[in-house]
């Protein structure tokens, strides 16, 4: 079974791609509203991040679900900078697993608020 | 005029509570040499977190939302209402409400019936109760499980026994023994802090809004929550009951109190609903966004007639119930609402529906499934009508997106219903209720008093 992870792009991510090789790989929901992008995780690597995160599940599709925040917008500043959906992107999200545990910890009582008008 | 015509329904009970006083001269000479109480929140039996306020318990009955439920009820009263789910006065009614004080607190007060109690909230004089009758709560976890019922004695709708991880359960179950039964007065009104004043519009307020924007049809819409595209839609849709025209209003009432981490905070409840009708998705002469101060007490089929008698007291003549309305877990079945104002429930008192029974309600049920975006319609379609697969929307595929801070798109949520979300979450640093704001929405609550 092929695992993956869904990074999801609202109009200032996809701005962060646009133009780049990973623009083809864009997929979409909700009539085309709802772009995404869809991360392959290999099967040694799916192990690790049940390991690290125990929230993890592993939905019908083989979507893994419930990660951290700070493990999915770690991913998609990855994403973003290594223009890829390889496996280095989660390879280089894992490097930085203390950190992100030290996030997830304190995400039941702060999460940043996005940067838009209000 | 046809004679389809649908009008207004009068209050339950046939007339308006309102238990306000605001002559504050008045006032002073009513409480003189009166003892004096300061509300306390209801703490969680275990826990110690705060489950309840019977301030908004209070307010609910004074201004009439609970019309015709006029105080502290006494244990007959209570006894009737676990029975059948009528008051003394023979008037339809789901639950308990009663005004509680512990064993010490009683004895250090030495009322007694015939004394008139001032209550005082945040320090300053908020309301009187005026001592019918003193009874005690023998077994507080008898009471709540008669309160929501059990898979015993109520099997057409319990199906697993409730607990402690029901919340409804836990108010009942945490009440302190000794009840003060008898009349509420408000003797200080209450100031609403923003953003919640402009979103009060208690029973009679409501009807006078009503006539001046001539709605003779209302329906109600019930809301704890942000509302996202297809809560929208569901609005939209239900109004278009009516009588011999779709309803000319749609109220929206959002239920506001105590709060469960994970739930968006009440003012970005209340001003997300507000977006969908300032941003015009339905245009302000048609949607009114109200609220009614209550600690929900998920009691599904039960809840749902609390919310119809709510709404009938506002003047609403209709109510959109949907799935799992009102519910937690899954102690009741799906459908209990729907099975109570189709069928009747016999075991809660009710062999016909409570728009079918003697002394019951006066407002229609609109029994409504879902509407979730249909990519071959191309539009947000309805479950019963749409024959496609659609792309289903859960709450917490919703939640995991704002959490993550990606906007969710148009089709989904409004965006100005998620700038309102954004706004309280830089005010509270969460987009959802923490800890840190459960605590502190029950020290600070809704309101301010003045001295008196
Ligand atoms: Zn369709």
């Amino acid at each position: 079974m092929a695992y993956f992870i869904v990074v999801l792009l609202d109009d200032n991510r996809f701005d962060k791609i646009k133009g780049t090789e990973l623009e083809k790989e864009v997929q979409y929901m909700f009539g085309g509203e709802l772009r995404c992008l869809n991360v392959e995780v290999s099967e040694e690597l799916k192990e690790k991040i049940l390991k690290e995160f125990d929230t993890a599940r592993i939905d019908s599709r083989g979507a893994i679900t419930d990660v951290p925040v700070a493990f999915l917008r770690e991913l998609f500043n990855q994403v973003a900078d290594k223009k890829t959906l390889g496996g280095e992107v989660i390879e280089g999200v894992l490097a930085k697993v203390d950190e992100i545990k030290e996030l997830a910890a304190k995400e039941s009582e702060f999460l940043p608020a996005p940067d838009i008008e209000v | 005029m046809s004679s389809l015509i649908i009008e207004r329904p009068l209050p339950h009970g046939g007339r308006l509570v309102e238990r306000v006083i605001r002559d504050k001269e008045a006032a002073k000479k009513m409480i003189k040499g009166c003892p004096t109480y300061e509300i306390k929140p209801t703490l969680h039996y275990e826990t110690g977190v705060p489950v309840r306020n019977v301030y908004r318990e209070i307010m609910s009955i004074c201004y009439g939302f609970f019309s015709p439920v006029e105080g502290s009820m006494k244990k007959a009263e209570v006894e009737r209402i676990l029975k059948e789910r009528r008051l003394l006065n023979d008037w339809i009614f789901p639950y308990p409400l009663v005004f509680d004080i512990s064993k010490e607190e009683y004895k250090e007060l030495g009322v007694t019936a015939g004394d008139r109690l001032v209550l005082n909230l945040k320090g300053k004089p908020f309301a009187i109760l005026d001592i019918e009758e003193i009874w005690e709560i023998e077994d507080p976890e008898e009471l709540a499980h008669k309160t929501f019922g059990t898979p015993e004695d109520n099997p057409e709708v319990v199906k697993e026994p409730f607990n402690k991880k029901h919340p409804g359960w836990v108010i009942y179950r945490s009440l302190q023994p000794i009840v003060l039964a008898g009349k509420y007065t408000i003797i200080n009104e209450p100031k609403f802090r923003a953003p919640f004043d402009r979103f009060w519009f208690p029973p009679r307020k409501c009807r006078e809004e009503f006539d001046n924007r001539n709605w003779r049809t209302a329906i109600c819409h019930q809301t704890r929550n942000v509302p996202h595209v297809g809560h929208e839609f569901l609005m939209k849709n239900a109004a278009y009951t009516g009588d011999v025209e779709p309803c000319h209003g749609i109220l929206v009432n959002a239920i506001i109190g105590v709060k469960r981490r994970g739930d968006y905070p009440d003012e970005a409840i209340l001003e997300g609903q507000e977006a969908v009708t300032t941003a015009g998705y339905i245009k302000s002469e048609r949607r009114l966004v109200s609220m009614c101060l209550w600690d929900m007490r998920y009691g599904n089929p039960l809840e749902s007639l609390l919310h119809g008698i709510i709404r009938q007291n506002m003047g609403c003549t209709h109510h959109m119930f949907g799935r799992d309305h009102a519910a937690v877990g899954e102690y009741y079945d799906k459908w209990s609402t729907q099975i109570l104002w189709t069928e009747g429930i016999p075991s809660f008192g009710f062999p016909k529906p409570p728009t079918d029974v003697p002394y019951g309600l006066n407002i229609r049920p609109q029994n409504m499934r879902e509407f979730s975006y249909c990519p071959t319609c191309k539009e947000m379609a309805y479950s019963e009508t749409c024959g496609h697969k659609r792309e289903k929307l859960s709450g917490s595929f919703l939640r995991g997106m704002v959490a993550e801070g990606v906007q969710p798109p148009a089709i989904i949520m409004r965006p100005e219903v998620y700038k309102a979300v954004v706004k309280w979450w830089k005010h509270f640093n969460y987009p959802f209720c923490n800890e840190k704001y459960v605590i502190n929405k029950e020290k600070e609550l809704e309101v301010d008093l003045e001295d008196l």
